[in-house]
């Protein structure tokens, strides 16, 4: 474990994030939002990267190789694919924001990672000290308002307010957005912990899913609020088999339902992804 | 793949029953909602809530008996059973965590655990892996071949019927004989001194009243401050745990006694002529002042956090240390044993909170815990 946190906070020192990257990867999806602005889109580089954590988290148990896979490892990225699909989901977001009136801005390369990992792994200092930085630097930009894209990034942020002060209003682009689109499809929806169990946004993306005329298979079981389970992800850093093991699971329950699964997290994806025999969909490629 | 089929037969068995339950009687979450308050305000003063059931027990007959950790306890309890040979238990997480079974037979006593999922761990040798159905990780077959090789005289392909059949017919003479009856106990009442146990075995009434000596070993946590507030807690454990309405709910107070002659108080009488709490604290006090861990003390046992989370299902039971497994028992873990470790695997899905009767929110009790525990990685 001592492993993955040096991992982590060596990538968070080098290269702004906790994991090596290359911070082209993370803001290549957009050149036309402003750079400057009170709204700010705030991706965290999650859907981006997110593709590629699988391949360092193989690494993670071996402590002693680390060193060695951190330089190698910013040169790994997402396939064209992996980064097609990132970046479609962002910019689906961005206009949807806009066809609301909301035009945010996006701090690009300078963009920081929200601490996300840090809190979930219980490193409340370092999360402390993050948030700290994060807060000043929002501060320094005359940010008033960010709005989040995944899950983590909007509990990390949403959390900093019991570590730091912190004034800057966090929303989630769930609670802006409208569909753009009809779909009359069916889906069964594998939801967030965070969203679904923390942050009360379980609602949301159910209610722009119905305005899109999805049928939504849902099971008491399967896909209830309180009996519904994670994905697995956040433990990967920490255990990967038990992650698999819980992702392998996860999938078998949700193919009972449908071969076509709705998700509402970058991680759930990747997670869920290589488990899940039907296709994948994340919610704001489906309905913005 | 015993654990596999095992879990999904009990979520399937057990979750929908809960919700049932709780739809049908819906005064139980009026009931939790005032046991939560009650209880809070215990674990804010529990030093005074200990002194106040002590002189409670004392008054009603009994005698009570305050311990700090697992030695003294079971130095205690050693002293209470004497010469006394035959023991009968009552499913007790606490006396589990002391390691009271154990100790009792290194000690030369003849000790049968009497709660069937307990028995079954008994004679497997193996530990709890569920706070309420401690023998949740053994499939109906594996249970059959057990009780066959342990006890004999099973037939091949038996019902879960028969199982049940073949252990009450070998733990009668147990039950009968045994001279003392140790269980633990479900809530504690500080006014007047008595314990409640939630049953549907019976087996807890036979330990409780066929021995001419009874023990109740329970952590303070247990406290409660009245005798109405000891039995919503019986009725909301036995609704979160899906069986309700209990099949038994068993008040002790003090030894047994009779008023039927000039309705003058007479103990003994036909049950148990000593009655012993034996109230343990083992890391319970500290927790209780500490804002961090004070929440975990509210758990009342019911077990259903551990159906609705994720890792619980996947490790065989084997997540935390027994008894204490599951989202509970990685809180418990570190209160008892001192052990931070398995807080690290919590992966916050939350189901837990949610369907927690006492709405402790777990993730958040072991995000401290958590770290705590890579705080003191790093230190070493």
């Amino acid at each position: 474990m001592e492993s993955v946190i040096s991992l982590v906070k060596e990538s968070l020192r080098k290269y702004g994030m906790p994991f090596p990257v290359d911070k082209k990867v993370c803001s290549g999806w957009t050149n036309d939002l402003p750079r400057k602005g009170e709204t700010v889109l705030f991706t965290s580089c999650m859907y981006q990267i997110e593709p590629v954590v699988p391949t360092l988290n193989r690494f993670s148990s071996m402590a002693g190789v680390l060193k060695g896979v951190i330089p190698l490892a910013k040169y790994l990225k997402p396939s064209k694919e992996e980064q097609a699909r990132a970046y479609k989901i962002l910019n689906n977001i961005a206009n949807a924001l806009r066809r609301q009136g909301i035009t945010p801005a996006y701090l690009y390369e300078d963009e920081p990672y929200s601490g996300a990992l840090l809190l979930e792994m219980g490193l409340l200092d370092d999360f402390r000290n993050h948030a700290m930085m994060v807060a000043t630097f929002l501060k320094e930009r005359g940010v008033k308002r960010v709005i989040t894209v995944d899950p983590h990034t909007h509990n990390a942020l949403s959390r900093y307010r019991e570590f730091v002060d912190f004034d800057v209003e966090v929303l989630n682009y769930l609670e802006l957005v409208e569909i753009n689109r009809k779909v009359n499809e069916e889906f069964t929806i594998h939801d967030s912990c965070l969203y679904s169990r923390f942050l009360n946004l379980r609602g949301k993306y159910r209610d722009l899913l119905k305005s899109a005329g999805v049928n939504l298979v849902e099971d008491f079981l399967v896909t209830g609020k309180e009996t519904s389970t994670c994905c697995g992800g956040p433990l990967a850093g920490v255990d990967r088999e038990l992650s698999e093991k819980i992702a392998k699971r996860r999938a078998e329950e949700l193919e009972k339902l449908s071969n076509k699964l709705l998700v509402a997290c970058p991680i759930c994806y990747v997670t869920l992804s290589p488990h899940f025999k039907g296709s994948i969909k994340d919610v704001a490629e489906v309905v913005l | 793949m015993s654990w596999e089929i095992a879990i999904n037969r009990t979520i399937n068995n057990n979750v929908p029953r809960v919700y049932s339950v709780l739809e049908k009687y819906p005064y139980i979450l009026e009931l939790a909602e005032q046991l939560r308050k009650a209880k809070l305000e215990v674990l804010k003063d529990l030093e005074n809530y200990v002194e106040e059931t002590v002189e409670s027990v004392k008054r009603i007959g009994g005698v009570p008996h305050v311990v700090g950790n697992a030695d003294e306890a079971k130095e205690e309890i050693r002293k209470i059973v004497g010469s006394r040979n035959r023991i009968v238990l009552g499913k007790s997480m606490v006396a589990y965590e002391l390691g009271l079974r154990d100790y009792l037979s290194q000690i030369g006593k003849e000790v049968w655990e009497t709660d069937l999922g307990e028995f079954l761990i008994q004679i497997a040798k193996e530990h709890p892996s569920h706070i309420i159905a401690p023998a949740i990780h053994m499939s109906k077959e594996r249970a059959e071949d057990l009780v066959r090789k342990i006890l004999g005289n099973l037939p091949e392909g038996a019902t879960h019927e028969q199982i049940v059949m073949r252990v009450r017919e070998f733990l009668r003479d147990k039950f009968i004989n045994a001279e003392v009856g140790i269980t633990g106990a479900n809530a504690i009442a500080a006014d007047t001194g008595s314990i409640i146990l939630v049953e549907n075995e019976g087996n807890i009434r036979f330990s409780t009243v066929s021995p001419s000596v009874h023990i109740s070993v329970a952590g303070f946590e247990k406290i409660v401050p009245t005798l109405h507030h000891a039995m919503m807690e019986a009725m909301v454990q036995a609704a979160y745990a899906g069986l309700y309405p209990p099949t038994y709910v068993n008040l002790t107070s003090g030894p047994s006694s009779t008023g039927d002659i000039e309705m003058k108080r007479v103990s003994p009488a036909h049950g148990p002529r000593e009655f012993h709490l034996v109230l343990v604290d083992n890391g319970r006090l500290r927790a209780s002042k500490d804002s961090d861990l004070q929440e975990a003390l509210l758990c009342i046992r019911c077990g259903r956090c551990h159906l609705h989370c994720p890792v619980y299902r996947v490790m065989d039971g084997s997540w935390g240390v027994p008894p204490y497994s599951g989202p509970m028992g990685a809180m418990w873990s570190y209160i008892v044993y001192n052990d931070a470790k398995p807080s690290t695997l919590c992966a916050h899905s939350g189901g837990c909170k949610e369907v927690c009767p006492m709405k402790i929110n777990i993730p958040r009790v072991l995000e401290k815990i958590k770290y705590r525990y890579y705080r003191e990685q790093r230190k070493s």
